[in-house]
């Protein structure tokens, strides 16, 4: 019987777990949550900043949502909760800016794209041109991603784009799907940021460059979210990030904002 | 299913009362059905209906339409390809281990599904320890509409095997007892006598595991990647059209609702209810 009970309770008992959740039972100095939706190739720069600012703003914590830009934007034109959007496109931006809207829209970072291959270059991979060679596995982020479209530029910039997209094999839905796909050695070759060739993947991938003349510069726009529920502390965190959360940026391998 | 076989025998507790409560007490039953119908009729009053068709088509629902049909074909024959010795084998082969071999067959279904895509990767990939062999063979599965198939067959294939199993423990043995004795090979005692009783578990099996195949999501963008007309399935389509276009993904959804209604249309009203 006591067990039937137990049974017949859980899903709520589960459910009081999961709505507690945003707010802690130990009320510390005064307890406060962000939601950073930011762009994938953000990731690990985020969450660095992110632990510096929780370590400096005692009772605060920063949740983040990352993904593709273009799915963050889309999930807060559904209305997803969030405080802060960090892009990875100002098109996306843009589009948050028209609807819910957005306030203190800055641009804090920019970066380049890069050709990732596996290390074992299974293709021969030596230059972006050697993306066109038929028969090249070539992976990229989904049209409409920001890497996705970044990456199609650059084939454009370079003349190769019907060889390159002849030999495409898969959309990822973000740029980690990219690497992913590259690191596991299941695509000859994928176009990511020099950003995303962290420390975690250098012994699986090489980075090829691409060279000035035709790379893209990706600009990354931060702004508040119209319906932030704190939105004093969310442009404290946007600040942060400008500021001294530049220095994570820069060891990321990101650009300073132009 | 059970339920129904045990109702068959004619000894046993076919013969056991049941009380009946009062009406109203099947109000019991409306958290669970309001927790299923509650999201569903959200994708019907957020549908797009007035640019459905234009949705479907700009968001390559019908291209992925193609492909899932191809994969999950492609799934189910292989299903089938592996599941039916096995179901027999544990069926009417009294084998130390069996259970444990039974549970090992059957854990993809509570395996979650991206872990099934890593394992795949992990051993079918490229550089994995069967995949480097398969493409030796000049064989690769990464990014090819067979390995979706195969990534969705890995999921799939433990339905099957359940249902033939219960199937063939289902079946009269004397029936093949008596044909062999009058001097049938094993091989007509098959076709003729076990394979026609074996049908409604082979058919109820068969959807079952075509219906997992069709929602199969987690596996196939870890291990066959998205590309559309090649591995972009239904439910790639639904999770890339929702990037970008909501409506469109809510359209391809209730395609793929009214093909779930169909399914269970044909397994629980003809095959089960019978």
């Amino acid at each position: 019987m006591r067990r039937a009970i137990v049974v017949l309770l859980f899903p709520f008992l589960a459910l009081m777990a999961c709505s507690r959740g945003s707010a802690p039972s130990q009320p510390a100095a005064r307890e406060r949550t962000l939601t950073v939706l930011g762009a994938a190739s953000l990731t690990d720069a985020f969450q660095a900043i992110g632990r510096r600012f929780e370590a400096r703003h005692d009772g605060v914590t920063i949740r983040f949502s990352f993904g593709p830009s273009d799915g963050l934007a889309q999930q807060l034109q559904q209305g997803a909760p969030a405080d802060l959007f960090a892009s990875a496109s100002s098109k996306w931006m843009d589009a948050v800016a028209g609807d819910p809207g957005v306030g203190h829209r800055a641009d804090f970072a920019r970066n380049r794209l890069t050709v990732v291959v596996p290390t074992s270059n299974p293709a021969g991979i030596t230059a972006l041109a050697d993306l066109a060679k038929p028969g090249v596995r070539l992976v990229l982020a989904a049209e409409g991603v920001p890497a996705g479209d970044y990456a199609r530029d650059i084939l454009d910039n370079a003349g190769i784009s019907r060889a390159a997209l002849a030999n495409l094999v898969s959309n990822e839905i973000d740029v980690k799907g990219v690497l992913q796909k590259v690191a596991a050695g299941e695509a000859d070759a994928g176009i990511v940021y020099v950003t995303d060739v962290t420390p975690d993947v250098r012994g699986q991938v090489t980075a090829i460059p691409i060279p000035d003349a035709v790379n893209v510069i990706a600009t990354y726009p931060i702004a508040v979210v119209a319906g932030s529920r704190d939105p004093g502390l969310a442009l404290r965190f946007e600040r942060y990030v400008l500021g001294p959360g530049q220095s994570e940026l820069r060891r990321a391998g990101f650009l300073p904002a132009a | 299913m059970r339920e129904r076989s045990g109702a068959a025998e004619t000894h046993g507790h076919a013969g056991r009362a049941r009380r009946s409560a009062p009406a109203p007490a099947a109000l019991l039953a409306l958290p669970a059905l309001a927790f299923v119908l509650v999201p569903l009729a959200g994708l019907a009053v957020k549908a797009p209906w007035s640019r459905a068709g234009s949705a479907l088509s700009r968001s390559g629902a019908w291209t992925a339409l193609g492909v899932s049909l191809e994969v999950t074909l492609g799934a189910t024959a292989l299903s089938l390809l592996v599941a039916l010795p096995a179901a027999w084998a544990l069926a009417r082969v009294p084998f130390p281990g069996r259970r444990v071999v039974r549970a090992l067959i059957v854990l993809p279904i509570v395996l979650p599904p991206v872990v099934a895509g890593v394992a795949l990767l992990a051993a079918l990939g490229r550089l994995g320890f069967v995949g480097a062999l398969l493409g030796r063979a000049g064989i690769t599965l990464a990014f090819t509409t067979a390995g979706a198939a195969v990534a969705a067959a890995f999921v799939s294939a433990p339905f099957l095997v359940l249902a033939l199993e219960a199937g063939f423990r289902g079946l009269d043995t004397r029936l093949e007892d008596a044909a062999r004795a009058l001097g049938a090979s094993r091989r007509y005692v098959f076709q003729r006598i076990v394979l026609p009783q074996l049908r409604p578990a082979l058919v109820a099996g068969l959807v079952l595991a075509w219906a997992r195949a069709l929602g199969e999501f987690g596996a196939t963008i870890t291990f066959a990647g998205n590309f559309r007309g090649t591995t972009q399935t239904l439910p790639l389509a639904v999770f890339q059209a929702l990037q970008t276009d909501p409506g469109a993904a809510i359209v391809i959804s209730l395609g793929m609702l009214a093909i779930s209604v169909g399914v269970l249309v044909a397994v629980g009203g003809r095959l089960l209810v019978r």
